[in-house]
């Protein structure tokens, strides 16, 4: 006797909705970096985005640490936005 | 008529208490009525728990099933009312759809939802081509533990 083929729900929709709200995105990780002897924005630039052109984006993540882009510090632990 | 200057100072003494403890009466906050609750406290949001599951082919704007069905008809979408209350920050609703006359899934769809009170989710599947007859059974999980299930029947 031959077996009853298997029912097919390869046509089947789907879909789900809610009264309530979706989760709130994740925020983006804060990459963080700490300076040592001899860095430079430029140097960190170069390390994280490939490019020492982009030193100023560092820059503008730290204003509350930094006050001037050639004035870093070993031991300040700087904010590494996303490329 | 002379006044002793003991007294003198005895009666400024005297005024200046009474003024420092007028002042005081001022500051003083009103006294709570007896009978009076405790000041209310922020109240813990209530852990997320599904309460209801109700089956049906049609949806209200506050997407509970018009009506309450266990048994469809072959061309009838099909509508699973998942009824909640409490909050999270994140839930992950699954819905698994199966055919129990051979145990296969039919669907599965997940509603990422953060309640903040009480909500409803609605899940849905459909088939063009209509649905066999037979028996079905969905389970509704909430971050992977199943947490409602129930029967229903295409004829």
């Amino acid at each position: 006797m031959a077996d009853k083929p298997k029912a097919d729900f390869s046509d089947v929709t789907a879909g789900s909705s809610s009264t309530a709200p979706a989760p709130a995105p994740a925020a983006p990780a804060v990459r963080t970096y700490t300076v040592v002897r001899g860095d430079t924005l430029s140097k960190i630039a170069k390390q994280h985005y490939g490019d020492a052109n982009r030193w100023k984006k560092i820059f503008e993540a730290n204003t509350d640490i930094l006050k001037d882009p050639d004035r870093i510090f070993p031991g300040q632990v700087l904010k590494i936005p996303d490329a | 008529m002379r006044t002793h200057p003991r007294f003198t100072h005895l009666a400024a003494l005297l005024l200046c208490c009474a003024a420092v403890a007028a002042c005081k009466k001022e500051e003083a906050p009103p006294p709570a009525p007896a009978t009076a609750p405790a000041a209310p406290q922020a109240a813990a949001p209530a852990a997320f728990a599904v309460t209801s599951l109700d089956l049906g082919k049609q949806l209200g704007p506050d997407k509970k099933v018009t009506e309450s069905l266990t048994v469809f008809a072959a061309g009838d979408t099909i509508y699973a009312s998942v009824g909640s209350t409490g909050a999270s920050p994140n839930v992950a609703l699954k819905a698994r759809w199966t055919y129990e006359e051979d145990g296969q899934l039919v669907n599965e769809s997940v509603q990422t939802i953060a309640p903040t009170g009480p909500a409803v989710t609605e899940f849905h599947i459909g088939k063009p081509s209509g649905w066999p007859p037979g028996k079905y059974k969905v389970v509704i999980s909430a971050n992977d533990q199943p947490v409602q299930s129930k029967m229903y029947e295409v004829k």
